[in-house]
């Protein structure tokens, strides 16, 4: 009898009946889709709508991108799909997409471009290596010194002086890195150690130990100075940069000089010194108010008659100048934005043990407001990377400049579109990855500080 | 207890060297003879090289014939006017076209704002990716794609596009053309009117609170509000004789005579800036909404409100204060990226000053100067704005 009470003993045992199964619309794709597709009359309505918008968008897209495409041809008139209609013209695309990437760089000296990346994404990698040491010096360097190599390397020619003594240092350093990477790797302890230790100074007084590493260094260095002393490139002057590259150059170093400057402003806006903060809130309010357009056109129109006679400034150069003042004044008011968060107790607290100024900023307030900046930085610099496309205004072939300047080409007179859409796929590409990517780093550096 | 102050003797040099208050004139003083070092550096070349170029650096070109013609004003703008009347032009185009903008970016930014936290799935992606798409792609970018994807293809005048089938909204490659309204002379009446009844409107609505504060019986009055709202202009505008006529785009020869009108490139910009900068906004709403703790939602319902309510009287009121300040300073950048009209030639203030005007007189400086001077008292007069809104709504805390 299945109803009578189980007994055992004498004692009644309750045993609850198997509990059924949920019902099916409210599980599995058909219950997420009732619960987040058709949740009453208004989101049926809404999702139908949604439905045939997308539909809608995508039939457009299919049509224009693959049923009308033209996936070979030598001109714009070889595009036609008919005597009255062009097709959507890739094989543009495809011809001049090394033009959109170089610019008018010479066909033969691209592996420049190519190799200086290759370099910066070598120096740049280690960050991500669990097992590198010193990332600090590793990640700075790739900023401050790697630019003289990639500048030589972009510009070639004949080296001054100082681009002698910059690039070799610039190349001795990169393989001083890439040593240190592969040692850490292999020993996991960073070159430094090393050296004491192969030198057999590991015994030694601690204040003799720095010896070798600087002997060592220095015999490095000669050793590339010299060996690279007649190694020289043909010149490609800057009015041949461009396309994508040229974006990069403008944005990076417009990035990297952006962030010291904008820190040394932001302090300054945040000083005791009446002088020095109401020239820092003058030049950051000045160039944040306006424009960025306008900036580029003071630099083109009035840097010339700023200089003293006899020293040109190419255009590029302005452009570069007038960038980095832009962003800077931007990023100071990122990096207050990170300073104002830190509590004061961290300010006095570092006066207390007795830390003078540049210690306890160094030391103690910066790297906690900086890892609180990440994401802001990140996103100044998405923010410089589509502001670099205005330069093509004041005639310098970006991205955006090739692009407008193959519609002008006789043989391809009028490819806007295709061209227009690449572009813009790039570029999405490219700022959603750092966005993305900046999420990622904000919700790992912040686990400590999460409840 | 008493200070004790250590005497101080001019001779006691590290004394004066480690006293912070004399480092810090010190710094002071080194930083500001840098910086007009550094500007004596630059005046002084500057003054040589124009000198060398024979150039005389003053603001008397300003009341020299431009001599050129502008493409697009409401103004009464003719190429025998001076520089100084180019400049106004130019002021006044940059301040209409993100005036526009500004409106419309607002209201379009709330709707996908909305959309990107409606709780249907496939509403929220949308609105996320056209979010996304927007902000990631470089806004010159849109501008030409605009321009030349849509606004540079139109027909010409005789095969005119009718805009919803009206043959007053009219659409070829000269522009967009729509009815320009001529006012008759007792027009005046029927705007007093309206003033008079918004401020009725306002005085009737604060009453209608006060009442409810008071009493606690809520009484519906928004139909009211429309009645003075709509009725006191309506029955002057028809007492005074509908003192108002249109007129009309008409195709006469080979254009449109008559209407106002806007240039193709002005639609592409507005189409641009609008689409561009609601991304942002939708963005801000759905932080600032985000931002009131569920806990408000959750109390408003155990108080019986009903969602709407919930959303209007709870939510919103208290999303503004995270909403209005970004918002304030998004409205900024769009005054600031209206100046990307260059690229596809509206005469906006950039346009018209700083590339044709400078062009042709070569006075650099003071052009560039009065145009950052425009911007900035802009930009000051919408921050100190934005200063005492904040001041305003500041949360009062214990």
């Amino acid at each position: 009898m299945a109803d009578a009470p189980m007994t055992s003993g004498g004692l009644l045992v309750f045993k609850p009946k198997p509990s059924l199964p949920p019902p099916p619309a409210t599980t599995g794709v058909i219950g997420w889709m009732r619960f987040n597709l058709f949740d009453g009359i208004y989101s049926s309505v809404t999702t139908v709508i949604g439905v045939l918008l997308i539909g809608y968008i995508a039939i457009g897209f299919y049509e224009w991108a693959f049923v009308r495409a033209v996936w070979e041809a030598s001109s714009r008139n070889e595009c036609r799909i008919s005597p009255t209609e062009f097709g959507t013209c890739w094989a543009g695309v495809e011809f001049w997409f090394t033009r959109f990437i170089y610019g008018r760089y010479p066909d033969a000296e691209i592996w420049r471009i190519d190799l200086a990346a290759l370099i910066f994404v070598l120096w740049m990698a280690p960050l991500w290596l669990p097992r590198v040491t010193a990332k600090v010096i590793v990640g700075l360097s790739a900023v401050m010194v790697f630019p003289f190599l990639a500048g030589y390397l972009f510009l070639g020619g004949e080296r001054n002086w100082f681009m002698a003594i910059m690039v070799a240092l610039s190349l001795t350093w990169f393989i001083g890195t890439m040593v240190h990477v592969a040692i850490c790797l292999v020993t996991n302890q960073g070159l430094g150690r090393w050296i004491i230790q192969a030198t057999g100074f590991a015994s030694r007084d601690d204040r003799l130990q720095k010896y070798p590493i600087i002997i060592l260094s220095l015999i490095a260095y000669f050793v590339v100075y010299f060996l690279v002393a007649d190694w020289q490139t043909v010149e490609v002057v800057p009015n041949q940069w461009g396309g994508l590259f040229l974006t990069l150059v403008i944005s990076g170093v417009g990035i990297a000089s952006a962030l010291p400057i904008g820190i040394v402003l932001a302090l300054g806006r945040r000083s005791q010194m009446p002088v020095v903060r109401v020239l820092c809130v003058a030049f950051i309010e000045l160039f944040r108010s306006v424009p960025l357009i306008t900036i580029l056109f003071m630099a083109t129109t009035m840097f010339p008659l700023f200089l003293p006679k006899g020293v040109v400034f190419n255009n590029l150069a302005s452009v570069i100048v007038a960038v980095c003042l832009f962003s800077a004044a931007y990023m100071a008011e990122t990096v207050r934005g990170g300073l104002q968060a830190i509590s004061r107790g961290q300010y006095e607290a570092a006066e207390a043990m007795g830390l003078s100024y540049w210690q306890s900023m160094g030391l103690i307030v910066m790297p906690q407001a900086l890892k609180l900046m990440i994401p802001n930085i990140v996103g100044s610099f998405i923010g410089l990377l589509k502001d670099t496309t205005l330069v093509s205004i004041i005639g310098l072939y970006d991205l955006l400049g090739m692009i407008n300047a193959v519609s002008q080409d006789p043989q391809w007179i009028g490819l806007h579109h295709e061209p227009l859409f690449t572009a813009a796929v790039l570029y999405f590409v490219a700022c959603l990855a750092m966005s993305k990517y900046s999420q990622h780093l904000e919700r790992k550096l912040g686990a400590g500080d999460r409840r | 207890m008493a200070v004790v102050e250590r005497p101080r003797s001019s001779s006691d040099l590290s004394s004066v060297i480690n006293d912070e208050r004399y480092r810090s004139i010190f710094y002071q003083i080194l930083v500001f003879g840098t910086v007009f070092a550094i500007a004596a550096f630059l005046v002084n070349n500057t003054l040589t090289n124009m000198a060398a170029q024979g150039k005389a650096a003053g603001f008397d070109f300003l009341l020299g014939t431009a001599g050129f013609a502008i493409a697009w004003t409401p103004l009464d703008y003719k190429p025998v006017d001076s520089y100084l009347f180019v400049y106004w032009v130019g002021i006044v185009n940059t301040l209409i076209i993100s005036g526009i903008s500004i409106v419309l970016t607002t209201i379009l930014g709330f709707v996908i704002g909305i959309f990107r936290l409606s709780k249907n799935w496939l509403i929220g992606q949308i609105a996320a990716w056209y979010v996304e798409v927007l902000r990631n792609t470089p806004l010159l970018l849109q501008i030409i794609f605009w321009y030349l994807g849509a606004f540079a293809n139109l027909p010409r005048p005789k095969q005119s596009v009718e805009l919803f089938g009206a043959d007053w909204l009219i659409l070829n490659n000269r522009g967009l053309y729509f009815p320009n309204a001529e006012f008759g002379e007792l027009f005046w009446l029927t705007a007093v009117g309206m003033l008079i009844s918004v401020v009725a409107a306002i005085w009737y609505n604060k009453r209608a609170i006060k009442q409810q504060l008071e009493t606690g019986v809520y009484v519906p009055i928004w139909w009211k509000i429309l009645v003075i709202l709509i009725g006191l202009p309506l029955a002057i505008f028809l007492v005074t004789g509908m003192p108002l006529s249109w007129e009309l785009p008409v195709l006469k020869g080979f254009n449109f005579q008559g209407g106002t009108f806007i240039l193709p490139a002005m639609c592409s910009v507005l189409v641009a800036l609008v689409i561009y900068h609601s991304a942002y906004v939708a963005e801000m709403v759905r932080a600032g909404i985000m931002s009131v703790s569920h806990g408000q939602t959750e109390a408003a319902y155990s108080l019986g409100l009903r969602p709407s309510w919930t959303m209007r009287l709870v939510i919103i009121p208290q999303a503004m204060r995270a909403i209005i300040p970004p918002m304030i300073s998004l409205w900024m950048n769009v005054v600031k990226n209206s100046s990307l009209a260059i690229a596809i030639g509206f005469p906006d203030l950039v346009n018209v000053f700083m590339q044709t005007s400078l062009n042709q007189s070569g006075h650099a400086i003071e052009i560039v100067a009065m145009v950052m001077l425009f911007y900035m008292t802009v930009s000051l007069t919408i921050s100190a704005c934005l200063n005492v809104y904040n001041k305003k709504i500041l949360l009062t805390e214990r």
